[in-house]
């Protein structure tokens, strides 16, 4: 441990933080039975003394992601578990389980991706599991569908590709210096194959109508792109970036001009004169945000519970009317400063700054979503905002991002295993000549 | 809202927030001790040339002509990317990636060589000293 004294205040304090919370549930909040509440302040403060325990056991420079991660799932447990009165039925149950998965999914993220020369040379299984991904949904989706049904749980496997392209962009960030020459054109075909699968996992969600989520999937890919205008002999100049910007534009035009009907009328839909229509969502989401005011009306005392996809689509609004417009500014915020912990530990590999990139690139763009969706001042989408909204697949895949992002702050700096090749390289000129 | 409603919600907003600044002295705090655990893997070391000297805070280090190059040579006999510095285990490497006049170390033409202290590296007509670190 680096520093034990940030370790014990850091813990302490997210534990006060919980603490407070159910403080006002117990004083404000809506609850008819005393013993539901009691369980959940069990959960929550049992659930942070685990936590502190476990990373006890991990050594690593800076544990403060780790305590923003505990500090904003716990919190979401306590409003998940206390929209429309607190309640601990199986819903919440559910999501306290993939709070828990979301944590452990954090670990493997944590421990695949800190050394990232290990990562660099299995690339091909990233490419794999992508391909594995959209096989899946092409086979159990299908058309007009996003989800698997398991009977006891629904999986949501284009979530899943979101890491798997996070890491495609940040491994392929080294190849860049592998040009190949193709009809006159100097080419990485790392780069062809990455611009590929983005494309053909954007036509997938298309095809699935999940098109909320391309966002996310162009926003990752679009940081790992303009990275690449920092690293070595990439040379990317201006017109390219210039090309690339005009692409863009125009595939967003295309993309607008041929949408389906249903898409163009949510693009320009009024949601006060279609109150009980399309515009139901985002109409009592916005009089909800209103009748909250700063400090809300009280736990468990609102209204948008009432309505369908409270806990992931319009989350931002139910936690704005029940626990008011100051709490939900401040998860913003807990969510804000994760993405913005590699300002303060900056990535030390092109590999780490691209990861980092991608990561707070799909956290703050699937934030973004959904709050301004909510607010009504973008089309709304149903994206769920990472670690707040329920959903497991969101949650695991957000928790596994986060994991990421703790590795680029704690790497290691390991040998690469080619004994043969270095040993060569350690020869004289001459010999190196002679051996080649 | 009653007045005592409203204390208790502010108090505990005021508790949250509360716990986030003190996330945010600990990372500070924690970002001290990293900068120390850093010299430990980099082995402290630096480059230096006549006039100035470049930590070596990652673990690439492209040096070059180029603006965007960590370690910017602008002289016209050094490549716009011009060699490429790596730490594993406190060893630095130096690559050549492609220069035109190539990458020299104690006076022997390498294409990739692991760095001792108190060598010297020359890249066109720059001649760069790889040393401990010294603090001003």
């Amino acid at each position: 441990m680096s520093n034990p004294v940030s370790f014990i205040f850091s813990g302490l304090f997210v534990i006060l933080a919980h603490g407070a919370m159910l403080m006002n549930i117990f004083f404000n909040g809506n609850y008819k039975n005393t013993g539901d509440l009691a369980l959940l302040a069990a959960v929550v403060i049992g659930l942070d003394i685990l936590f502190y325990i476990i990373m006890l056991f991990w050594k690593q420079n800076t544990y403060t992601v780790d305590f923003m991660l505990i500090l904003i799932l716990n919190m979401s447990t306590i409003f998940q578990a206390s929209f429309g009165g607190v309640h601990m039925d199986k819903d919440v149950i559910k999501h306290i389980i993939t709070c828990i998965a979301a944590i452990a999914a954090s670990r493997l993220g944590f421990w695949l991706v800190r050394d990232y020369r290990r990562i660099q040379n299995r690339r091909a299984y990233i490419w794999a599991g992508i391909g594995f991904l959209m096989l899946v949904i092409l086979v159990c989706c299908g058309r007009r569908s996003i989800w698997i049904d398991l009977g006891f749980i629904t999986i949501q496997p284009s979530e899943f590709i979101k890491p798997l392209l996070v890491l495609a962009c940040a491994t392929s960030i080294n190849e860049q210096q592998h040009k190949h020459k193709f009809l006159s054109f100097n080419i990485v075909w790392e780069n062809v194959i990455l611009f590929g699968v983005v494309a053909a996992v954007c036509l997938f969600q298309w095809w699935c109508r999940d098109l909320g989520s391309i966002p996310t999937f162009a926003a990752i890919y679009a940081s790992g792109f303009l990275l690449r205008i920092c690293y070595p002999k990439t040379k990317f100049s201006k017109k390219t970036l210039i090309a690339a910007i005009s692409a863009v534009v125009l595939i967003c035009g295309v993309g607008i001009y041929f949408a389906p009907d249903y898409v163009r009328a949510r693009l320009f839909v009024d949601v006060w004169s279609d109150t009980n229509g399309d515009g139901y969502q985002q109409s009592q989401a916005l009089i909800g945000i209103a009748n909250g005011g700063w400090f809300g009306k009280g736990p468990g005392f609102g209204f948008l519970h009432n309505v369908f996809a409270h806990e992931n689509d319009i989350v931002f609004a139910t936690i704005s009317e029940e626990w008011g417009l100051l709490y939900a500014l401040m998860m913003t915020v807990v969510l804000l400063f994760i993405c913005s912990s590699p300002l303060i530990f900056p990535p030390r590999s092109y590999f780490h700054g691209t990861m980092c990139a991608g990561i707070c690139a799909a956290i703050t763009v699937q934030m973004a979503l959904n709050i301004f969706g909510s607010c009504n001042l973008i089309p709304f989408t149903g994206v769920t905002i990472p670690f707040i909204s329920a959903g497991g697949s969101s949650m695991v895949t957000s928790g596994l991002m986060v994991g990421m992002l703790i590795a680029a702050q704690n790497p290691v700096f390991t040998k690469v295993k080619k004994k043969k090749k270095q040993g060569n390289s350690l020869l004289s000129p001459l010999k190196q000549r002679r051996s080649a | 809202m009653d007045t005592d409603k409203l204390l208790l919600c502010a108090i505990s907003a005021a508790a949250l927030d509360l716990c986030i600044l003190v996330l945010i002295i600990a990372s500070y705090c924690e970002k001290r001790s990293d900068k120390k655990r850093w010299r430990s893997v980099s082995a402290d070391m630096e480059i230096a040339d006549a006039n100035r000297s470049f930590p070596l805070s990652c673990d690439e280090i492209l040096i070059g002509r180029h603006a965007s190059a960590d370690i910017r040579l602008a002289d016209l006999s050094v490549s716009r990317y011009h060699a490429m510095l790596t730490v594993a285990d406190g060893v630095w490497t130096i690559t050549d990636i492609g220069s035109k006049s190539g990458v020299y170390v104690n006076g022997s033409l390498v294409r990739e060589r692991r760095l001792h202290e108190n060598d010297v590296i020359t890249l066109g007509s720059k001649r760069l000293l790889f040393r401990k670190r010294r603090d001003k």
